[in-house]
């Protein structure tokens, strides 16, 4: 099921090293995500998810190693040089204001404008419009553009949140956690919205400690731990078992797994 | 739906509200009293019970407005609402001449009669058309008291300003300083309100200036700290202590001898005054022919009794 | 997948459908449309006859309303946008002193004293805002330190120029400037010439005004709170920057992770608050021809309170320009309105409480609505 239509990877993550103080968070991380495939980061707490993520949109810079976008190496200072190259981010808990209306959710940040007299207006018509075609996309339901965000489902925000990356022209779209606080059925929409992007020829980077979501909808498989790449497992090549037991670092879960009569 | 019934609610509030309703008097003489002085001034409780009293002798209707942070732009706007409402009279002060000379001469325009009282001078209320003026001058009093001083051999002093905004309080000081022949400069100290505040820069100022000949208070809320801070620190009785404005710990100090003397302009006077002299204008059109001084009063250990008895009410 | 969820789609019972009742009342407004319809009819029912809605008393409480209005308008763009300026009171009465002293004092022209007074003030806005973005401290916190700051100086300077705490003259040096009419003349004065001529109002009786208009003309004051109230309307509703005040204040962080400029949003929000202040300090110099260091006293709660009637949230992201405006002329309406009624002026305050109490305890309740919450 690898749906991959280039064979050059859009953004590649060379060794990256990022300390903070005497904290090594990431002790050279190398990554390849390709257009079109959904690349699955996997990795226990304090693994070094969050922060090699946040590398890779800007919002830290390495310490050391390699950033190349679309073959060329980059720097990226803030998350606005990141958004602007097209590698957009939907943070956990972070992606959308409740108390806003979901049309200006949409666009905040790149808002439509039409000009009356020369002075460059909110184009809410417009705003409204693109909001419910782009919602009806993603299967969501809208009473009308200027429902708030808190009437929405923690599903339903994150698919709001990866629409409003993928209408504003993502080539690589970083789904933080997307699915921890879900429920099953949102968790089967948000997996069914990330399957949608990835046939537009978009790149996704699914970071989750759930092997089971990862399995769903992953084309290929990178556990990190402590900071380092335990390697990278094509679909089909690994079965959840294995996984589990990467991420934790092997030999000591399988033991616990036991234990608890293979629930984990 | 909810909103709705506690928007109704609000309305319900209001339409109870205790709406003072005076006692109809023969021909519903009805006047207004604006002062500039804050919610907190307790002084003004003497001014309240002056109308109040008045109102009961000649039977008209008093009512008593003020800014209640003492912001004067606030006040012009409570002259102007109180000339729309068209009473028969405005007591006001004039407590910034700029200020409220235009919300004044329009009430005089049109046809509410004006008497100036408190703060103020006579020139200025002949200027706004006003009938009178009953108050005391505060320079003049700040300068009688400076040259009673002097006679007893002052020659430095320590002026305790509360309200430093309030121009007719600095005018006090600047008086006090005249009459006692030298310069203001840092004597006056800019107190604030809060007591222990008070307290201690009275006290901060006598330990770092120890040859200070003089307290000048200019009134209950500058007085009453400060007989406290010199009872601490062992002056009372001692330094040449006067104060502007009576309250009961005003003659109480009197009376024990921490305050030497206590200028009383006589509040009540400007706030009893003012009311029979207009009722009994509007009614036989008769009006005495000069403006009233209210005060300087010295009030002294001597004669303390009927003080004593109405401090904080009607003196 | 795909299939299942456009199935949900078609047929989600959970949304349901919204009466436009229901809809209606999910707006930031609509606590102060209530409030304004409930005090106008009460006033109208107690005080009819106590010449509030004579031509006088109306341009009273519009006047009064009017000044929270211009302070109200910089209050609720900054609360939306997710921050306090307790300074307000400070700066109105900062900036009418800078304007005296410039003009009065060093005897500058009084536009460039106007223009260098709106200059500082927003300059100082300004540094508010940066102290808050750089420090990362509540902006209650930093503005209270503004609030004494200010106020010491509209005391201490001129005391020491001039000796004196209310500096004055400030209408005879105005006489002629070309800036000053803008913020304290007076427009349509011919209009109420000709409806006192008719009739329509009523005239001075007496002194050398007799026959006059009792109101000649609407105050610049009024002007400038209805164009400040337009344009904070459009600009929050109607344009990009709007939209990014809302994100601003709802949450920084997510609005900054899709490239919202929260920290100039906000130091822009503190600027236009300082130009607010800066403008009903300038309309009340020019008006009285005087600055006095009492000047502006408590005015920041006053702007808070009307922009809490008006609906907005105090914990930021949610509000209306309009609902401000509402809050401005409730306050206004029903403090003047109180005089006129003859209610014990004491007892305003506790109706302020009282209002202010519905109106945030409307104001969640609408919240609650908004994000569904239970």
């Amino acid at each position: 099921m690898n749906t991959r239509t280039q064979h050059e990877p859009i953004i590649q993550m060379r060794e990256i090293e990022k300390h903070f103080g005497s904290v090594i968070a990431l002790a050279g991380v190398s990554l390849d995500v390709y257009p079109g495939e959904c690349h699955c980061l996997l990795g226990d707490n304090g693994a070094g998810k969050s922060t090699f993520i946040k590398t890779m949109s800007g919002v830290h810079e390495p310490t050391s190693g390699e950033i190349l976008f679309e073959g060329k190496p980059m720097r990226f200072a803030d998350p606005r040089m990141a958004i602007a190259a097209g590698i957009a981010t939907v943070y956990q808990d972070l992606a959308m204001i409740p108390l806003m209306s979901v049309a200006r959710n949409f666009f905040m940040g790149n808002e439509p404008i039409k000009r009356i007299a020369g002075i460059p207006f909110y184009d809410q018509e417009h705003a409204g419009r693109i909001t419910m075609e782009e919602m009806r996309k993603m299967g969501i339901n809208l009473r009308g553009p200027d429902q708030a965000v808190g009437t929405l489902s923690g599903g339903e925000r994150q698919t709001v949140a990866i629409a409003r990356a993928v209408h504003f022209g993502a080539k690589v779209l970083i789904l933080d956690e997307p699915t921890s606080a879900l429920g099953v059925r949102q968790t089967s929409n948000v997996l069914a919205t990330v399957d949608k992007v990835r046939k537009q020829d978009i790149a996704v980077v699914f970071i989750t400690h759930n092997v089971r979501h990862a399995l769903a909808v992953g084309d290929r498989f990178t556990v990190l731990n402590r900071g380092k790449t335990l390697g990278t497992a094509q679909r089909g090549q690994i079965t959840p078992d294995e996984l589990q037991d990467l991420m934790a670092g092997g030999q000591e879960l399988a033991e616990l797994e036991g234990s608890l009569g293979g629930t984990v | 739906m909810r909103s709705l019934i506690a928007s109704v609610a609000v309305g319900a509030v209001l339409a109870v509200a205790p709406v003072a309703a005076p006692a109809m008097a023969q021909d519903d003489l009805s006047y207004v009293l604006v002062s500039h002085a804050p919610d907190s001034d307790s002084w003004w409780n003497t001014i309240k019970n002056g109308i109040a009293l008045a109102g009961d002798h000649v039977g008209v209707s008093v009512e008593y407005r003020n800014p209640p942070t003492g912001d004067i732009a606030d006040m012009a706007r409570i002259i102007e609402q109180a000339a729309a409402s068209g009473p028969n009279g405005i007591i006001t002060t004039l407590a910034d001449y700029d200020v409220l000379s235009g919300p004044i001469m329009d009430a005089v325009a049109s046809g509410v009669d004006v008497i100036i009282m408190n703060t103020g001078t006579a020139d200025q209320a002949r200027e706004v058309g006003a009938l009178m003026y009953v108050g005391q001058p505060e320079y003049d009093a700040g300068y009688a008291a400076g040259l009673r001083a002097k006679g007893d051999g002052i020659t430095s002093f320590l002026c305790v300003n509360h309200t430093i905004q309030q121009p007719s309080l600095v005018e006090r000081c600047q008086g006090f300083a005249d009459g006692l022949g030298v310069e203001l400069g840092e004597s006056m100290l800019d107190s604030g309100t809060d007591p222990a505040e008070v307290k201690n820069k009275v006290m901060a100022y006598l330990s770092t200036n120890p040859d200070t000949d003089a307290v000048l208070t200019l009134g209950p809320v500058s007085a009453d700290p400060t007989i406290q801070a010199l009872e601490e620190n062992g002056m009372a009785g001692d330094i040449y202590f006067g104060t502007f404005d009576l309250g009961e710990e005003i003659v109480k100090a009197i009376k024990a001898g921490t305050i030497k003397w206590g200028i009383d302009q006589q509040p009540f006077l400007q706030a009893y005054l003012p009311v029979v002299i207009m009722a009994n204008y509007h009614r036989y059109g008769v009006l005495p022919g000069n403006n009233i001084n209210s005060g300087p009063g010295f009030v002294t250990a001597d004669g303390l009794e009927k003080v004593e008895m109405f401090a904080g009410e009607y003196r | 997948m795909s299939e299942m969820t456009q199935q949900q789609t078609a047929a989600d019972e959970r949304v349901k459908e919204m009466s436009p009742l229901r809809r209606a009342l999910i707006r930031p407004e609509l606590g102060g449309i209530c409030g304004t319809i409930v005090v106008f009819a009460c006033f109208f029912v107690f005080a009819f006859d106590s010449g509030m809605f004579n031509s006088q008393g109306v341009m009273n409480w519009s006047t009064v309303s009017a000044q929270f209005m211009i302070i109200a308008v910089g209050a609720c763009l900054l609360m939306i946008a997710g921050e306090f300026d307790l300074s307000v009171g400070s700066m109105i009465g900062f900036s009418g002193m800078m304007i005296a002293i410039f003009s009065v004092t060093m005897g500058w022209p009084v536009w460039i004293a106007i223009l260098v007074t709106f200059a500082l003030c927003i300059a100082i806005g300004a540094v508010n805002g940066f102290i808050v973005i750089r420090t990362g401290l509540p902006s209650f916190i930093v503005t209270l330190a503004s609030l004494f700051i200010l106020r010491g100086f509209t005391i201490y300077l001129p005391q020491t120029l001039e000796r004196k705490t209310i500096i004055g003259g400030i209408r005879d040096i105005a006489e002629g400037d070309w800036l000053a009419p803008i913020f304290g003349g007076k427009i349509l004065k011919g209009l109420f010439q000709w409806m006192g001529d008719t009739g329509i109002i009523a005239t001075f009786e007496r002194g050398s005004r007799a026959g006059d208009p009792v109101v000649d003309g609407i105050p610049m004051l009024i002007v400038w709170a209805i164009a400040l109230v337009i344009v904070g309307h459009l600009l929050l509703t109607r344009t990009q920057f709007g939209n990014w005040i809302f994100a601003a204040g709802g949450d920084a962080q997510a609005a900054r992770y899709v490239g919202v400029p929260v920290n100039r949003v906000k130091v822009l929000m503190f600027m236009f608050t300082a130009f607010c202040a800066c403008v009903f300090a300038t309309c009340q110099v020019m008006e009285f021809g005087s600055a006095g260091a009492d000047r502006g006293l408590l005015k920041e709660f006053e702007a808070i309170i009307a922009v809490v009637i008006g609906g907005a949230l105090l914990t930021g992201g949610y509000g209306s320009v309009i609902g401000a405006a509402l809050g401005a002329l409730i306050f206004g309406v029903v403090q003047q309105g109180l005089f006129f009624a003859g209610v014990e002026s004491s007892l305003f305050r506790v109706f302020l409480g009282v209002i202010l109490l519905f109106a945030v305890v409307l104001n969640t309740y609408i919240r609650r609505m908004i994000t569904g919450e239970r």
